[in-house]
């Protein structure tokens, strides 16, 4: 009985494995089960060839197999030059990317010809949910010294705040520690833009004048006002405005111009007048 | 001997998680909240090979990532060193074979770990109290750390009996014998 029992429990997940298995292989894209095209192939094929001979044999017809011969010789042909496409693609996507980050450099320095500017590479981002910092690989033995203002394609980055001899140190401005002193492009009016932990790719702009009239997509650029960052480097746009019963304690969210996820390349200003 | 070739491996295991948490752990979080794998790292050095090592390299290894990234110096290290400290404490006071108290205790950790940092660096940067968010982002960070703990606690175990016979197994004093 308990065999019985155990044989109907065997046979049961076996079937139930089966039934996977006929699931899974027949929802699978063909392309996928390739090696199983393969082992079938190798295992019919010679069997296949040989009846086939035998047939064309009777027939008188064995012109068949010179051209299986042509299509393989075509064949390996083909894939010796479809390696050399692939490496020539590889080369090209290598290629392809220098000239990215070169075009990147380009125009970073005709947007800001007005100051004299470093380029440098983000070598490492900040490892923490509290804080958001980078590090540029340029340094003391550059030229860079603390309060340097740091500067993207698309606009404000932050600010250098320790230097090395070959790195720097950068607080972005979507760090909850920074605060920019920054004016509306439109309406000149001017409002404090910090870093928020509660969306840390958005910015929170505070103190805005009660007879301020903000639009959602009003440009925002630095003021010029607290000595770090020249006046007029894009920030970002505003967002959301979010108004309250006191209108003095309103604020707004700016989307930053700068994707600080993607933040490759970046220009340190030197000198600005 | 024996413990020289124990620290070299724990510095090598120090930049495995550094790397993890600097790239793999970048792009691979919790609704953007990265997990704290040097609250565990070092948790795990205090509870194993006690006090004394999870206190030093806490220290070092905390001061080290203050000086790479840290917008001030000092707070990693100490925090760290603290955690290394709490590792014996805990040792002491509970059992390490249970999953359950061992995610207790990084839970802890890193709750200690995160609000005196967060303390610090309202006091220390001037930055906004934003308690509601601070309290989302701590307790994802203390889900995630448990999460990484469960998957990784056969290992850690394995790895943490290996340091005990190290650096503790000349606690057992034969003369009671």
């Amino acid at each position: 009985m308990y065999k019985n029992k155990k044989k109907g429990i065997f046979g049961i997940i076996l079937t139930i494995i089966i039934l996977i298995c006929i699931v899974v292989v027949t929802n699978t894209d063909v392309a996928k089960m390739s090696y199983l095209e393969n082992v079938v192939s190798t295992i019919v094929m010679p069997i296949q060839n040989g009846l086939t001979y035998l047939k064309n044999k009777i027939a008188g017809n064995d012109s068949f197999f010179q051209n299986i011969d042509n299509l393989q010789k075509e064949n390996e042909e083909l894939k010796a030059k479809n390696s050399k496409l692939e490496q020539d693609l590889r080369e090209f996507e290598i290629i392809k990317s220098e000239n990215e980050t070169l075009k990147e450099y380009v125009n970073l320095k005709d947007k800001y010809q007005d100051y004299e500017s470093l380029p440098a590479y983000v070598i490492n981002k900040d490892i923490g949910n509290y804080s958001n910092t980078v590090v540029i690989n340029v340094g003391k033995k550059d030229g860079i010294q603390e309060n340097m203002t740091v500067i993207a394609d698309e606009g404000l980055v932050g600010h250098v705040i320790s230097v090395t001899d070959t790195t720097a140190k950068v607080q972005t401005i979507v760090d909850t520690a920074t605060a920019v002193t920054s004016t509306i492009s439109t309406t000149k009016d001017t409002i404090i833009v910090q870093g928020t932990l509660d969306d840390r790719t958005l910015l929170k702009a505070t103190y805005i004048p009660t007879d301020a009239s903000i639009l959602q997509g009003d440009s925002v650029e630095t003021s010029g006002i607290g000595g770090i960052y020249p006046k007029g480097i894009h920030i970002g746009t505003i967002k959301d405005i979010y108004s309250t019963k006191n209108i003095t304690d309103r604020y707004a969210t700016v989307e930053p111009a700068v994707d600080f996820s993607k933040l490759a390349t970046v220009l340190v200003i030197t000198k600005h007048n | 001997m024996k413990k020289v070739v124990a620290i070299i491996c724990l510095l090598i295991a120090f930049l495995v998680v550094y790397f993890l948490q600097a790239d793999f752990f970048s792009w691979f979080t919790i609704a953007g909240i990265k997990p704290n794998l040097f609250v565990i790292f070092i948790l795990f050095i205090g509870l194993f090979a006690g006090k004394k090592i999870g206190i030093i390299l806490g220290l070092i290894l905390g001061t080290y990532i203050d000086l790479l990234l840290g917008r001030t110096v000092g707070i990693t290290g100490i925090m760290l060193a603290i955690v290394g400290f709490l590792g014996e404490y805990f040792d002491k006071n509970f059992s390490k074979e249970s999953r359950l108290t061992i995610m207790l205790m990084v839970i802890g950790a890193t709750f200690l770990y995160e609000i005196i940092t967060y303390i610090y660096y309202i006091f220390r940067l001037e930055i906004n109290l934003e308690i509601y968010s601070f309290l989302k982002i701590l307790s994802i960070e203390a889900l995630y750390n448990t999460i990484i703990v469960i998957i990784i606690y056969p290992m850690l175990q394995k790895a943490g009996y290996a340091l005990e016979n190290i650096f503790k197994v000349k606690n057992i004093l034969t003369r009671y014998f």
